[in-house]
């Protein structure tokens, strides 16, 4: 760390990834391609023209590329894709979007409109990510086929951060779970395949989950496929496997409250695509400059923000850890330590401030110039998540939001469930917020193994009569077989086969996963992934450790110097060889198969060997096992969707493994955490309805970039 | 014993400077019929030749009648071997025939309809359109990249190309009576890039193209015969006073003037005016045959029958009953190398090696006199190699290149090395067996991948692997030739009793050879759909399990109507789009009922379609969904469709109506007893809704709101005992019902009532959440007067909470809790 000495805001930024100084998995260069892609797509279509877009890909789009890049590519204006006439002025009209039939039907709306104006335009249609046979056959059935050329742009992973890759498919868990559409599936498989493109082949493929199984089977089926005509592929260096969880697999995680900075603020104000509407004061407040107020006059509105929340203008903030350096430590803290580390951060930048005075020689003094810079941003984010924290206090103290966590805590617990379902239903008739409420629901249906039959009824008639009748199609689904997550218990005896195969098996799990902690302390300890839910341990992070950090299931690595060699006694004679729990060699979900078998879904242990090795397996897998010293990196790939919380427990594991380097084996785990979409919470309670609300957030979004690129 | 020295068969012309050799390339006597009787087609590049009897010739009857019977076509290979024979079509008479650039035998009937036949008989047949047909067709010339045909009433039409493009009409050259004779230039050697046809009327040349007619205004004419040079730049013509005239095609310039009634020995008619190569012209009679030098020199060659002479680039291949020979100007290179007495470097070089082979020391001293000039001389060693025919005179000249590159510091091989690979093709497929003679000019002009495919077009699968292996191309087009070639060789014959086993067998060797050959680029799919061609479907289904691409294998299985199959494969690729592909087809094709069932026989296999079906019809095609669910018994889903239009719909009665509806679909279903009572209240709150709004006249709107929410709206516009029915009606509980009325009095500000609602009876949710709500709401005054009433425990706080800190304060002292009071 000599480099570092000089405490700028850049030597932060790195000092989060210097955790995984060995090689960090360089993942800008999917932005690269991202952009590469769009520039071409458009530079297809020669001339200027005009730009219509999907406002649900605007997000995605915003994370990869800038106006002004489109601009200067030859778009000349830019549309939403809306009902209703589109005026263009260009003789080329670009259409932007996802194969969705709603998007297609529109295009077809307005190319017959321009037709019978008798306007001449030369359409092209840019599929997300790739065409489809659907869209030429609609476009065919509204007659106009012919107007258009179709062609695709192929939008894969979007980092997120430098260790999150998403697709940003806001829709994958419906579209997987309720409607039974795996386009989501086999887009991903595509995603997959061009990243084993860049990076080579994962060596390995565990997973768990119906779906988990047959995104892991399509991916070698065309890895076999392709591998005769790829013949430069290799086993990948910097990757030791890809490991698959379907949501399905583990549908508790994203019906708890997040309790982690990023995760409350995504429960609470809402995070899409990395955005997020905060009050515009916030934002001005950090621009202007530190002099002029210290930290401790930010705004100070205290109760009373809730309501000002509301009506004050919001602006859209890009939360991302290249521009805001705190972010990065404070977004997987849990929320009871942020007010901490806030307060220590303001000290250390009073302390910092202070310098100045001391600053008696002139270099002294040029040493502090050259540092203010960094002070100063640091000093704007503090503000900015000063501020953001005391929004978000308020909230979490109100009744509501209390009583819920108490509810979802004694449910993880077992403790006195129908006394939990009397006070959902107390919940309801107080009118609190109908997704809370079925999160809760679900909940106590999912761990207590379904409600009993007549309280269920009773408890949806409620919610239907107090949420309007118009909710039971979500009921229906929510009880559908894929879904299962609000059943009668006992289930009805004609109860089709796939929902009593779907029982979830929780009791057994909280033991022998290791999923609830009871000590008190642990949420300041941070030593153990169950600190972002303040004690319980997310079931998806907690089968990654399996594969890949098999100690860290068994017992408490941090303790581990107090308590010995005893704990971790449950389980068969391995307490000694992973005494601690450092990285491991990946060998798939050996020592937790029993464990593993009874979730229920298809368990994946894949090697992936090349096609000219002889006879698969065996020996890519003794090569696996020999000790490297070079760090390798897992891929997470979550189906359908993980939380906030779940990168931090992911982040959490990752440092773990860095920490116990010096262990026996070298090899290193550093975690990537891909999310496929980034809110998949909402989309769980509520199948049809918050994408409404969701996608005016984005067309801000992109309106007031448009504005700042006109200014 | 050494083979003739090359030059044994040069002869002179120009004196003595150009030489032209006659080399006799197959033996062929007895093997062709006699060519005076037929019509004859030659293809270029060393191809074949196509027979057909001239009709207006007599013919002994005798042992071969049959074959004459009808109208036949027999193609030999230039080494005389039969390739095929085949029977034209019945109606319509044969005008003309000619060959394609890859080797097909285009036939035109005087109907206008032509036919593309390979070699192994199969074709594809066309028109020159309804016209033509009614016209009728005179005479055409085919050249090998499309053919000109001239109609019954004398215009002329194009085609371009063999893939059956629509015939384009030229200009109109307004003849009034069928021209003397006429030639087209292909369009890729004109200066225009269009094809040009030059006719030979009365005294004159009209040469016409696709925009006009031009008259050449000639009155040496008419002509008998009229070619065009290979390179186009030149016309060969023959008058009717047998002067061979050559003049360029502009006419501008005269080339050339050569009376052939001066040729010794000659009788009857001229047979064929031939180009030798670019600059010599070849005339044949019955028995003899002159070439025409620039200048009017001859050389003449004599056969024992009529003869057939082809056009090559860079000579003149002549078919007689005897031999098959090539007729060429010996290439320069040979000249330098061969030309008695030369003493051009590489001659010096192929003499020095000679030289060094019998150990004679003037080997050295003559690389030592052309040292500057050596690798010049490598070269045209190499080179003349290649113009060699005889392997020994290719291998002595290859060898003297090796000697003489050994003497050079740098010298790049490539060359060299190509040379030796490109004459061991060479003289493979000059092997009579094989029959093509092509020269080493031929075959650089013709590229290695279109010799291969002639091969593979001659069933010759085994070289053209080996060639194509020996000169690293591809190898994947003859394996799928290779594979059609078997499917249609093993048609079912014998083993009509285990057409199965049969068609395990071929499949198995079909993809045991692929898989050994290492074809990674053949598709399967191709080949299954040619099997599928031929009606073995058996076969083309079990070739398409090859296929590792569903998305080639389903569009096939479609058009095989395999559509169970399509369908499962397509949901096994997991590519959602190809499902589509697939249903959408379908969709289309059956009919609804057979549609749905076989979705529905394919249960959980096929539960992706199903799924995508529903996906696409709840937007595109609802009535289908609901088709779709009415015929598959399920309720819920058509419920909850009916719901989905409910809640679309904007119309009241027919919301109400939807929900009606779906309460019956449930009701159907005894295990959705809750759902359809659910229902049940939902129509009979809209229904009562409607009735409100029509007492509110449409002031308050009421419609499609939630239990609560109407209850809320009745209080808040001071409907209290409304609002009382309305919570008998629905069976609202007490609990709710208070925090309802609770919050919505305190929206209201209704104080008042709120303090009478509070008084009515004992809260059943307590007093606490009265204080809490109007705290929230900013009513702390209001809020402290009912903390009085709630838990004693909690007042304190409350007070607190309302800011009423004397009454707090109060509290702690009636309660004697002095912690608290601090």
């Amino acid at each position: 760390m000599a480099a570092a000495s000089t405490s700028s805001t850049a030597d932060d930024q790195t000092s989060r990834p210097s955790h995984d100084t060995d090689t960090p998995l360089d993942i800008s260069v999917l932005k690269e391609i991202a952009r590469k892609g769009l520039v071409d797509a458009l530079n297809a279509v020669n001339g200027a023209k005009t730009l219509v877009l999907d406002p649900s890909l605007a997000g995605p789009l915003g994370l990869v590329t800038e106006v002004s890049l489109l601009k200067h590519h030859g778009v000349d204006k830019m549309f939403w894709l809306e009902p209703g006439p589109l005026s263009a002025t260009t003789t080329n009209i670009v259409y932007l979007c996802r194969p969705m039939i709603k998007w297609i039907k529109i295009v077809a709306d307005q190319i017959k409109r321009h037709g019978r104006e008798s306007q001449k335009h030369n359409y092209t249609l840019l599929l997300v990510p790739r065409t489809s046979t659907l869209v030429s056959r609609i476009l065919e059935e509204e007659g106009v086929l012919g107007d258009v050329t179709i062609s695709s742009y192929n939008l894969q992973f979007i980092p997120l951060a430098e260790d999150v890759l998403s697709l940003e498919n806001d829709w994958a868990f419906k579209e997987i779970w309720v409607d039974g559409d795996e386009t989501v599936i086999f887009n991903s498989m595509q995603a997959l395949l061009s990243l084993q493109k860049l990076y080579g082949l994962f060596p390995r493929i565990v997973g768990k989950g119906d779906y988990a199984s047959k995104l892991a089977n399509l991916l070698t089926r065309y890895n076999q496929g392709q591998g005769t005509t790829a013949a430069g592929k290799v086993s990948s260096e910097k990757l030791d496997s890809l490991v698959i969880l379907d949501r399905r697999v583990d549908m508790i995680t994203p019906l708890l409250t997040q309790l982690t900075y990023a995760g409350l603020m995504d429960e609470l104000i809402g995070i899409t695509n990395s955005h997020m509407e905060i009050p515009i004061s916030l934002l001005n407040a950090s621009t202007a400059p530190p002099a002029a107020s210290g930290p401790s006059t930010s705004p100070s509105t205290g109760t009373s923000v809730p309501v000002s929340l509301s009506k004050e203008k919001k602006k859209k903030h890009h939360l991302t850890t290249a521009t805001d350096p705190l972010l990065s430590e404070l977004q997987d803290l849990n929320f009871s330590a942020v007010g901490k580390k806030l307060n220590s951060v303001a000290r250390r930048l009073d302390e910092d401030y202070k310098l100045r005075h001391q600053a008696t020689t002139v270099s002294q003094l040029r040493d502090f110039v050259g540092k203010l810079g960094g002070l100063q941003s640091e000093h704007q984010s503090l503000r900015l998540h000063t501020g953001l924290s005391e929004l978000l206090v308020p909230q979490t103290r109100t009744e509501e939001f209390n009583k819920s966590l108490e509810i979802q805590q004694n449910l993880l617990a077992s403790y006195d469930v129908n006394n939990q379902i009397s006070a959902i239903e107390d919940l309801i008739s107080q009118g609190a917020d109908m997704q809370v409420v079925v999160r809760l629901l679900c909940l106590a249906s999912i761990t207590a193994g379904g409600i009993k039959g007549k309280t269920l009824e009773n408890i949806k008639r409620e919610l239907l009569q107090a949420y309007g009748y118009n909710y039971l199609p979500l009921l229906l689904s929510l009880a559908a077989p894929p879904l299962a997550a609000l059943l009668p218990n006992p289930l009805p005896p004609t109860a089709p086969p796939a929902l009593t195969a779907s029982k979830y098996p929780f009791t057994a799990l909280r033991k022998s996963l290791r999923l609830l902690i009871e000590d008190n302390e642990i949420e300041e300890l941070e030593n153990d992934i169950s600190y972002v839910y303040s004690g319980w341990a997310p079931i998806s992070v907690r089968l990654v450790q399996c594969v890949a950090q098999k100690g860290g299931v068994l017992s408490n690595p941090a303790e581990k110097e107090k308590k010995g060699g005893e704990d971790g006694d449950s389980k068969k004679g391995k307490e000694h060889s992973v005494g601690r729990a450092q990285a491991h060699p990946i060998i798939g979900w050996k020592g937790f198969e029993d464990v593993v078998a009874s979730i229920p879904g298809e368990t994946v242990d894949l090697v992936q060997s090349l096609p000219s090795s002889v006879e698969g397996g065996v020996p890519a897998l003794s090569s696996l096992m020999l000790p490297r010293e070079q760090s390798t990196t897992t891929v997470v790939f979550f189906l359908g969707g993980c939380t906030y919380t779940e990168i931090a427990a992911l982040r959490w594991v990752g440092r773990q493994n860095k920490g116990q380097k010096g262990g026996g084996k070298k090899k290193l785990t550093e975690f990537n955490k891909f999310m496929q979409t980034e809110i998949a919470r909402l989309k769980e309670e509520n199948p049809d309805l918050p994408h409404k609300e969701r996608f005016k957030q984005v067309v801000d979004n992109w309106n007031k970039k448009k504005e700042k690129d006109k200014a | 014993m050494e083979p003739d020295h090359p030059t044994a068969s040069w002869e002179a012309l120009q004196d003595g400077n150009v030489f032209y050799r006659r080399h006799q390339v197959y033996s062929i006597s007895g093997k062709l019929p006699d060519l005076g009787d037929f019509f004859v087609a030659g293809c270029r590049y060393g191809g074949p030749i196509a027979l057909m009897r001239d009709t207006t010739k007599m013919v002994a009857l005798g042992r071969a009648t049959a074959a004459f019977s009808k109208t036949q076509i027999q193609i030999y290979s230039p080494a005389g071997e039969g390739l095929l024979l085949f029977s034209v079509w019945d109606q319509g008479k044969i005008i003309k025939f000619g060959w394609t650039f890859d080797e097909r035998l285009a036939v035109l009937n005087e109907e206008g309809a032509y036919r593309l036949y390979d070699l192994q008989g199969d074709y594809q047949q066309y028109s020159l359109g309804t016209e033509a047909s009614e016209l009728g067709i005179l005479d055409a010339r085919i050249h090998e990249a499309g053919l000109v045909a001239l109609t019954e009433s004398l215009t002329l039409l194009e085609v371009k190309g063999w893939e059956g493009a629509k015939p384009l009409t030229l200009a109109n050259p307004g003849l009034t009576q069928p021209p003397h004779s006429w030639a087209v230039i292909p369009p890729d050697l004109t200066i225009s890039r269009h094809v040009e046809v030059l006719l030979s009327t009365e005294t004159t040349v009209y040469s016409v193209d696709n925009l006009e007619t031009t008259d050449q205004r000639l009155s040496r004419g008419p002509f008998t015969h009229l070619a065009p040079s290979p390179n186009g730049k030149s016309l060969a013509l023959l008058t009717f006073s047998r002067t061979l005239w050559v003049v360029s095609a502009d006419f501008q310039r005269s080339l050339a003037d050569f009376d052939t009634s001066d040729v010794i020995g000659v009788e009857g008619d001229v047979r064929q005016v031939e180009w030798c190569g670019n600059d010599a012209v070849l005339i044949t009679w019955d028995t003899t045959a002159v070439l025409v030098g620039p200048f009017g020199d001859t050389l003449q060659y004599f056969y024992t029958g009529p003869t057939f002479a082809i056009t090559e680039s860079d000579g003149v291949r002549v078919l007689g009953p005897d031999a098959c020979d090539f007729i060429q100007k010996v290439p320069v290179s040979s000249v330098s190398v061969f030309r008695p007495g030369s003493t051009s470097p590489s001659a010096i070089l192929y003499d020095a090696w000679d030289h060094f082979t019998r150990r004679s020391p003037k080997a050295d001293e003559s690389i030592r006199s052309i040292r500057p000039d050596l690798a010049a001389a490598v070269d045209e060693c190499i080179d003349a190699a290649g113009r060699e025919w005889e392997p020994y005179w290719q291998r002595r000249l290859l060898n003297a290149a090796k000697f003489g590159k050994a003497f050079l510091d740098l010298y790049n091989a490539t060359d060299y090395v190509n040379m030796g690979q490109v004459l061991k093709v060479l003289n493979a497929v000059r092997f009579y067996e094989i029959g093509i003679p092509i020269t080493y000019a031929q075959y650089t002009q013709l590229s290695p991948a279109q010799l291969i495919s002639r091969l593979t077009a001659r069933n010759l699968h085994l070289l053209a692997l080996r060639i194509s292996e020996f000169l690293s191309l591809p190898s994947s087009a003859v394996l799928k030739h290779w594979a059609c070639a078997k499917i249609l060789k093993s048609r079912p014959s014998a083993s009509a009793s285990e057409p199965a086993l049969d068609e395990d067998a071929i499949c198995g060797s079909i993809v045991e050879k692929f898989e050994k050959v290492g074809g990674s680029g053949v598709s399967y799919a191709e080949i299954a759909r040619k099997a599928w061609e031929v009606g073995r479907t058996d076969l083309a289904t079990k070739l398409l399990d090859h296929e590792p691409k569903a998305s080639d294998q389903v569009p096939l299985l479609l058009n095989m109507k395999e559509d169970r199959l399509a369908l499962d494969k397509a949901v096994e690729s997991g590519d959602t789009d190809l499902v589509y592909h697939v249903l959408l087809h379908l969709q289309r094709r059956l009919t609804l009922g057979s549609f749905f069932r076989l979705i529905e026989e394919g249960g959980a296999h096929l539960a992706l379609a199903s799924k995508l079906l529903q996906v696409y019809a709840r937007e595109q095609n609802r009535e289908m969904l609901r088709d779709f669910y009415y015929s598959d018994d399920r309720r819920v889903e058509s419920a909850v469709l009916c719901l989905d239009e409910a809640v679309s719909s904007v119309d009241m009665t027919a919301k109400i109506n939807s929900v009606k509806a779906a309460q019956k679909f449930f009701s159907e279903d005894k295990e959705r007893g809750f759902e359809a009572k659910m229902m049940d209240e939902s129509a009979r709150l809209l229904q009562s809704q409607q009735q409100l709004e029509k007492e509110a006249d449409g002031k308050i709107s009421f419609f499609a709101l939630s239990v609560n929410e109407t209850i809320r709206v009745l209080l808040i516009n001071g409907m209290a005992k409304r609002a009382d029915k309305a919570k008998n009606d629905f069976k609202v509980p007490d609990k709710r019902f208070w925090y309802t009325k609770l919050h919505a009095l305190t929206e209201i500000r209704d104080f008042e009532s709120l303090d009478t609602f509070a008084r009515s009876r004992r809260s059943p949710i307590g007093y606490t959440p009265f204080v809490r709500h109007l705290i929230e709401k900013g009513h702390h005054k209001e809020a402290a007067s009912y903390v009085p009433r709630c838990d004693a425990a909690k007042r304190v706080d409350l007070y607190v909470e309302c800011n009423e800190w004397r009454m707090a304060g109060k509290e702690c002292k009636e309660r004697g809790d002095k912690a608290k009071l601090e």
